[in-house]
């Protein structure tokens, strides 16, 4: 395998292919500290192209952890103004944003108050999901290896050998091991966008997942059509918004969910790891939500608004998939969604939905968590307006 | 390398607490480089545990900015996102405390064309001095040891004795070496206070500072004041602008400024490295510019609007700390209080009393200090009858 150590051709993937940077844009970049060999090869690469300006959010999750320590509770719903008005001028300037996950400090909220953590949702802001859904800017989101993170997903490795390990994995999964990435990742775009396109004519009333601990229902609407790969900013310009993406995704009807789930990977959320999550929905609404692991967290993120305990995304996701097949943990959402289908509590992507009156009915909120609820044995099925069952996904393989 | 987990803790309790005088519930603005991590979690953790409601880091990493340089369009370089100045504005309409972290390595930007350093002068922004004239916000700045300034200060050193040094240097500068710091700056603070009321009381017509390749003459305003140490907020909070600090200043008169100096010492600028700075004055105005090193930067700096002329006359005595460790640290912080020193582009305004002379203070978009004082600069004052005062001899006070 191939190792993500040259940067700059991990850089130049997110910069031309992913995140299509254009001549004159601003590049706002929110990249976690300790990933600087990447971020500063990624703003070579953008002025390379012509780009304006570069402009750096670092975020660190230790001086997260000072704030949630150490804060007064009162204040920790506080968020600087000035963050989202940045990002809605960059809306407004048809500017490009990448963000380059690294995870270098996986334990940093251990010991906080889970009910603390629930309420400081930063570097999540309100206004990212309303740049995605005004569709204003083109973006990716890439993850790099750092040692923090290496030694959470590979705890039985030598730091040296985890990180190895962690650069050669994710090399794998950005093909970056093929002679030609941005064509590899063309090719893989174009077979994910014909998986999407049979399962929109199918024009499913909609999914059912069963498995072990799951038995779930997911209503879609009749106008919302599959998407994969790429999204089109609203003058057409496309970036593959995710490196590596493996998923075909709709947004379902928030209203018709039914059943019960169980998580098939833990999820990180904020900062914070919840494992073994169980959910039961009901009308739609999820009812009881339970966790082997800082369950309050999660809790406390679907109570935020009226939408974050309805659904927002279903996604599926085929064995062909190269994360899927490493059967790593990633702790990472970029990753571990696109290993196993999913669904997202919270906001949605209304502009799937091609109906107007559907389209008013998409669930908004201002979260939008992602968990992973697939695997080889669940088995999913499409049900059509008429009641017949149709097999869509049996061993991770498609049936249609 | 030492443990210097306690340096840390007690130095971000002194720039938190004592410099820039955090009040509980207020907004706190931090810049830090990118290579101060844990200084600024422990500014941090000072600031929340004395009730603040945020603490907004704002990072920069020279790297980054070292692409900008070598890559971007020449006609892009001048851009300053929007949102920069606009965090500086909210801060000031929050009343928010300000703490700045300095101490950096410019040998990073070692090969690029210095005339596109100079339309490049970021993470400065032109909304500091207006803020710090509106006097909303108290504020802070302060140095934070880390290996790459260390390596740039002490080079002949290996990196982590260098950074030892540096660190035993600040601590000392900084008098974290004292049972209660706070209280030695308290002591510190007044001694200069009582310099600047002295020399206030006189009204000095002129400043004259003579020594070698250095004769120049700066007017001031007829309602200037001296200032040191201490600054006050409109609300009436005091704050300590410099850690450490060991200088008086004034706002001069930027139309009578004449004869030629000569800096005693190199200078880091915007990223630039100059030594051997030497400029003649004119009516104010710098006529010439000269360095052995770094002169075209400075010369693209001194081109900017106002900055051709004085907005600053500090004066050092020979009682700092800084000075006798006859250390060059390339930052402008510790230089400057190591010695007399003038700086070009933009002035304050509180110095002076009445509104006429606020008028005639100098206004730029930079501001740039540079030290002309040493043992060897005598320095005098002139009254407005002709008579000739001394002020400073080898670096005690006369007066």
């Amino acid at each position: 395998m191939a190792d993500l150590t040259d940067a700059e051709r991990f850089a130049d993937l997110v910069v031309e292919v992913g995140a299509n940077v254009q001549e004159g844009q601003e590049v706002d970049i929110l990249a976690d500290l300790g990933t600087e060999e990447v971020v500063r090869a990624i703003a070579g690469a953008a002025y390379r192209r012509g780009a304006r300006f570069v402009d750096v959010w670092w975020w660190d999750a230790l001086l997260k952890r000072e704030r949630l320590l150490h804060a007064r509770a009162d204040t920790l719903d506080y968020v600087p103004p000035e963050l989202g008005a940045r990002l809605l001028r960059l809306g407004e300037e048809r500017g490009c944003r990448i963000w380059i996950i690294g995870n270098p400090q996986p334990h940093a909220l251990d010991g906080v108050d889970p009910e603390r953590a629930g309420r400081d949702l930063l570097p999540r802001l309100k206004e990212s999901s309303e740049v995605v859904l005004a569709r204003t800017t083109n973006w990716c989101i890439a993850s790099w290896p750092t040692e923090g993170w290496a030694r959470q997903v590979y705890p039985s490795l030598e730091p040296d050998e985890a990180l190895e390990r962690l650069r050669q994995e994710l090399a794998h999964v950005s093909r970056l091991d093929e002679p030609d990435p941005a064509e590899a990742w063309r090719a893989r775009v174009a077979e994910l966008r014909s998986a999407a396109g049979r399962l929109t004519e199918r024009a499913f009333d909609s999914l059912r997942f069963r498995g072990p601990g799951t038995d779930l229902s997911v209503g879609l609407f009749r106008s919302s059509g599959w998407h994969a790969g790429t999204l089109e900013r609203i003058d057409g310009l496309e970036s593959i918004v995710n490196i590596p993406t493996e998923e075909v995704f709709t947004t379902p009807d928030p209203a018709r969910v039914e059943g019960t789930v169980r998580a098939t990977k833990p999820l990180e959320l904020a900062g914070s790891l919840i494992d073994g999550i169980a959910i039961r929905f009901e009308g739609g609404r999820a009812v009881e939500i339970d966790a082997d692991s800082n369950v309050d967290v999660l809790r406390a993120v679907a109570a935020k608004d009226e939408g974050a305990a309805r659904l927002g995304e279903v996604a599926l996701v085929d064995g062909s998939g190269r994360i899927g097949a490493l059967e790593t943990v990633f702790w990472n959402t970029l990753l571990d969604e696109n290993a196993a289908s999913h669904i997202a509590l919270g906001g949605s992507y209304e502009f799937v939905v091609e109906d107007e009156a559907e389209r008013a009915r998409a669930n908004q909120s201002e979260i939008h968590v992602d968990f992973m609820i697939g695997s080889p044995e669940v088995d999913v099925d499409g049900l059509t307006g008429d009641g017949d069952i149709i097999p869509v996904l049996r061993g991770g393989a498609w049936q249609i | 390398m030492r443990d210097r987990t306690d340096d840390l803790v007690r130095l971000a309790d002194l720039l938190v607490g004592f410099g820039a005088n955090l009040q509980p519930g207020q907004i706190v603005g931090v810049n830090a480089y990118y290579d101060m991590a844990d200084a600024a979690r422990a500014v941090a953790r000072a600031a929340y545990s004395r009730g603040a409601r945020y603490v907004d880091v704002f990072w920069w990493d020279l790297l980054v900015k070292r692409a900008r340089l070598e890559l971007a369009d020449a006609d892009s370089l001048e851009f300053v996102p929007p949102w920069m100045g606009e965090r500086l504005r909210w801060l000031s309409n929050e009343h928010a405390a300000r703490v700045f972290l300095t101490g950096t390595d410019s040998t990073v930007f070692d090969g690029i064309d210095p005339s596109r350093m100079g339309r490049d002068l970021l993470p400065y922004l032109k909304e500091v001095p207006e803020i710090v004239n509106e006097r909303t916000t108290n504020w802070t700045i302060g140095p934070c040891p880390n290996p790459r300034w260390a390596e740039r200060v002490h080079p002949e050193l290996p990196p982590d004795e260098a950074l030892d040094k540096l660190w035993d240097e600040i601590v000392y500068v900084c008098r974290l070496d004292a049972d209660d710091p706070v209280e030695a700056w308290r002591e510190r603070m007044r001694a200069i206070v009582a310099s600047a009321e002295r020399l206030t009381e006189r009204h000095f017509d002129a400043i004259h500072l003579r020594g070698p390749g250095t004769d120049l003459t700066v007017g001031l305003l007829a309602s200037h004041r001296w200032l040191g140490a201490d600054f006050t907020t409109v609300d009436g909070l005091t704050h300590y602008p410099n850690l450490p600090t060991e200088e008086i200043f004034t706002t001069p008169d930027p139309e009578r400024v004449d004869g030629h100096v000569s800096a005693t010492m190199p200078l880091e600028v915007y990223g630039s490295f100059m030594s051997g700075i030497r400029i003649e004055f004119e009516g104010g105005r710098a006529t010439k510019v000269d360095a052995e090193e770094g002169g075209e930067a400075l010369r693209s700096i001194v081109a900017k609007e106002g900055a051709d002329r004085l907005g600053e006359l500090a004066l050092v005595d020979g009682e700092g700390r800084i000075g006798p460790l006859g250390t060059v640290f390339y930052e402008t912080l510790l230089d400057e209080n190591a010695a007399s020193h003038i700086a070009l582009g933009n002035a304050y305004t509180f110095p002076l009393e009445d509104e006429a002379d606020r008028e005639r203070a100098n206004r730029s978009p930079v501001h740039v200090d540079f030290m002309i004082g040493s043992p060897e600069v005598d320095v005098d004052g002139l009254t407005r009858d002709g008579e000739r005062v001394p002020v400073l001899r080898g670096g005690a006070w006369q007066i």
